[in-house]
């Protein structure tokens, strides 16, 4: 497969064969054109669908509501971009989240906000790090790793809480959850805000290039003197410093943590990245791909609350979805790559 | 010219397979030209040649594995014209390769019957598998287990049923490839006596192998191959060990030359003794002097890729005693210790330890040295591009090819960008292993010529190939490899092909006629 690609790929620099190659080129280009794009275009499409039904959906006001609604799953999001692309996959986020969304709630009762913060994104950034440990010198993998921490955490969440919620009624807690800049909520301005920083470290980082090498090709990455294992492991710190900003946008969105504060979390923030086109091979993927995912979902979900649809179809709904557009993407790779298997 | 033989008998059997005018190219290069080949029903064919000569390639036509592009084959009278993998396997034919295809989890007996395992009702009919294997494994006089799980056996066991397999579904062509790389002494007797059981069964046997005592041993007949073309097939009497090296070899391959220094006492700028690698090295010493280009040859799993691993920090069990210059210093357990070192490493296989191939050209020469190309962790485009181009262009790629993706780029540029990546650690001792391979021609004299200039300005080259006409052309001295232990190191008039392959194939010296 690899040599089919090679000599296609010489055969292509000399010029003089160009011209009777031409049409194969043109459709070999709309193909990467259609797996480059083509979840913009179902984007286009359903926010196009959504519009056509009801007039709110694309007004100034849900717009923002749904920046700060989405916020704590598009920082996840923005973190499991890292890991996916270094090759890697943390299924504790949703957990850790929750753990530091209560740990937030529970010290932001009776304590300063910003102890409070401080406390929760130590904590997520610090369960990142355990995660790191394990993948990296145990070599455990990452998938039946993360989700052994991730049992484990929701536990320690279910025994602190003891099942209840946490109640925040201070003003201070509140305001990053709840309030405004010029109509623009805090939430989503720390949305867009990991979205930027995120993105230009991946994608003109040098650390970001690095993740890159290590996801495409392990071993010449180690050849060519990466710390590889550093590497892979600093993406689970990241995504678990950004699971605890989660957590906290969450617990002052609401103003109460318990343990399970949305079930769902892990399957939407997932879907976004692999949605937005992020290989689950590692190696190949960006930062507005995961934007472009974050749309999508929760376009998603906001329609179906103001289409006034029944929401116990929305899982439904988003599950098709992601077969789908994964089905349309291998089946245009096979297209890509004829007489692979 | 070939088959002297086949037109004398009129009486005797038709061949197990005959193949006429088989020619097969891969992107352009000929892999085999035109070649007319014959096993004769119950024969051992041994099948041999250098790295690259073409015997893969035919057995695999013979297989199915591969479609030839020209010429016509017949196997126990039918014509496979088709190409198409199951006629071969209906026709008789099976193939036992170096890495044994075998479901590790499942038990022996699972194994040889994937796929038609026994049944009682839904359930395996374990008692009846075991009873079947056994009948099989004693008609080759072996001993299997057959609730052992595969992945439990050892190699040898696991090529053994392979055999059974292939056995079991009524092949009696059978192709074996290297079957005995990797395989100890006491394996290898045992792998013998079956092959040898299996000729008395009248099972075919097509054996590739380079240990060319073993294919001497075992073998009715030979058949010497080079560059794709087909040398002779003879009856194993008429060869000698020596006669088919001399035919392997053949005069007539161009590579450029390098104007060696007369003069070959520079500093010692490395010194390596007793460097094992678990499993791989034993005891290897080496020494480097300043601007020379020491060769590493060997045959296939002789070490050769190892110990330019090690030497790079690639392998963490790597043990051993370093001096640089002089200096004892700790055995590098990483790259970036050898990088601190000066030793830098463009390793083989480069589309699979060389480059991320998703990544665009400059960035992968710049892999090793990003600081280089950043300002307070930010990469700079232009610095990025700049540094690539600076380290590249010398060697003679093209700048604006730095921007394309690595995959999309040809053997020879590939190589390029691996050679400026090591060269912008700005090393002491450039590593290069298979640094020309799977490179055309003119690429591959750009890279000698790239090779002299380096070594003319003072650094010192480990240069390993499994193209041994190169190792003899570049370099000063060759050090020959076999098994994970040095065999001998060759120098001045000594360093020829000829040398390097008595030395690996352990032919002794004798005396001239």
């Amino acid at each position: 497969m690899k040599n089919r690609r090679s000599s296609g790929a010489e055969a292509s620099q000399s010029p003089g064969l160009g011209a009777f190659r031409s049409t194969k080129r043109l459709r070999a280009g709309g193909i990467e054109l259609a797996r480059t794009y083509g979840i913009v275009l179902g984007l286009v499409v359903l926010v196009a669908a959504v519009a056509s039904q009801n007039d709110v959906f694309i007004s100034r006001v849900n717009l923002l509501n749904i920046s700060s609604q989405w916020a704590p799953a598009g920082v996840m999001a923005a973190g499991l971009t890292f890991v996916l692309i270094a090759g890697g996959i943390d299924l504790s986020i949703a957990a850790n989240f929750n753990l530091c969304a209560v740990i937030a709630a529970s010290i932001g009762q009776h304590h300063d906000p910003g102890l409070a913060f401080l406390a929760a994104l130590g904590l997520g950034t610090g369960i990142g790090f355990i995660n790191a440990l394990i993948v990296t010198v145990t070599r455990i993998d990452s998938f039946i790793a993360t989700l052994g921490v991730s049992f484990a955490l929701t536990s320690i969440s279910q025994i602190l809480t003891g099942n209840q919620a946490y109640y925040v009624e201070r003003e201070d807690f509140l305001s990053l959850g709840a309030g405004t800049w010029h109509t623009i909520p805090y939430a989503g301005m720390v949305l867009f805000g990991t979205f930027l920083l995120l993105g230009l470290v991946l994608g003109r980082g040098a650390y970001g290039q690095k993740i890159y090498a290590i996801g495409g090709n392990r071993e010449a990455s180690r050849l060519a003197g990466l710390r590889v294992q550093v590497l892979y492991g600093s993406t689970f710190v990241l995504v678990g410093f950004c699971s605890g900003l989660a957590g906290i946008l969450s617990a002052s969105q609401l103003g109460s943590a318990q343990y399970n504060i949305d079930p769902g979390i892990l399957f939407d923030v997932v879907t976004m990245v692999v949605l937005g086109g992020t290989s689950l091979l590692g190696g190949y993927g960006a930062m507005w791909r995961t934007v472009v995912g974050w749309a999508f979902i929760a376009a998603i979900g906001n329609s179906f609350n103001i289409l006034n649809i029944n929401s116990n179809y929305q899982n439904l709904v988003k599950g098709l979805v992601l077969i789908g557009a994964l089905a349309i993407d291998a089946y245009v790779r096979r297209l890509a790559r004829p007489g692979a298997t | 010219m070939t088959q002297h033989e086949a037109a004398e008998g009129g009486e005797r059997p038709p061949p197990a397979v005959r193949a006429l005018g088989i020619v097969k190219a891969f992107a352009g290069v000929r892999a085999l030209r035109g070649v007319d080949f014959e096993i004769e029903v119950g024969e051992i064919h041994g099948l041999v040649g250098e790295n690259g000569a073409g015997k893969s390639t035919l057995a695999k036509i013979v297989s199915g594995a591969y479609r030839a592009d020209a010429g016509t084959l017949w196997a126990n009278g039918r014509d496979l014209g088709g190409g198409n993998p199951r006629e071969h396997a209906e026709a008789g034919i099976a193939m036992v390769y170096q890495e044994p295809k075998l479901v590790p989890g499942l038990s022996a007996a699972e194994n040889v019957f994937l796929g038609k395992t026994p049944r009682r009702g839904p359930f395996v009919a374990r008692r009846e598998a075991s009873r079947r294997l056994g009948e099989i494994a004693s008609t080759v006089g072996i001993e299997v287990d057959a609730r052992t799980k595969a992945g439990d056996l050892t190699l040898a066991k696991q090529r053994m049923l392979d055999v059974l397999r292939a056995l079991d579904s009524g092949a009696d062509i059978l192709i074996m490839d290297e079957p005995s790389a990797a395989l100890g002494p006491v394996e290898r007797d045992s792998l013998y006596r079956t092959i040898e059981k299996l000729r008395d069964g009248y099972v075919t046997i097509l054996y590739i192998s380079h240990d060319l005592d073993e294919v001497v041993r075992l073998s009715d007949r030979i058949t010497v191959m080079r560059d794709g073309s087909l040398v002779a097939t003879k009856p194993t009497a008429e060869w000698t060990p020596r006669a088919l090296v001399e035919a392997m070899l053949g005069r007539d391959f161009v590579v450029p030359t390098r104007h060696k220094a007369d003069q070959q006492e520079g500093d010692e700028i490395l010194r390596v003794e007793g460097l094992t690698v678990p499993g791989a090295l034993e005891h290897v010493d080496l020494s480097l002097r300043k601007g020379e280009v020491l060769g590493i040859a060997g045959l296939v799993g002789s070490g050769r890729s190892t110990l330019l691993r090690a030497l790079a920090g690639g392998e963490p069990k790597a043990a051993g005693n370093l001096f640089l210059e002089g200096e004892p210093a700790a055995w590098p357990v990483s790259v970036s210790t050898a990088l601190r070192y000066g030793i830098a490493f463009s390793p083989e296989d480069r589309r699979r330890y060389g480059l991320v191939l998703g990544l665009n050209g400059a960035v992968n020469v710049s892999l090793t040295n990003m600081q280089a190309v950043t300002a307070a962790t930010f990469i700079q485009w232009r610095k990025l591009f700049k540094y690539a181009k600076q380290l590249v262009a010398p060697l003679g790629l093209d700048p604006t090819r730095l921007r394309l993706s690595a995959a999309s780029l040809s053997g020879g540029n590939q190589q390029k960008l691996v050679l400026g990546r090591a060269l912008g650690a700005e090393p002491r001792i450039l590593l290069l292993d298979e640094a020309t391979a799977g490179i055309d021609v003119g690429a591959k004299a750009e890279i000698f010529g790239i090779i002299d200039r380096l070594a003319a300005d003072g650094l010192s080259i480990v240069f390993a190939s499994s193209e041994l006409e190169e190792v003899v052309e570049i370099c000063d001295r060759i050090l020959v490899l076999g098994r994970g232990r040095s065999l001998d190191v060759l120098q001045g008039e000594h360093c020829t092909v000829r040398h390097i392959l008595e030395v690996a194939f352990g032919v002794e010296e004798e005396p001239a006629a």
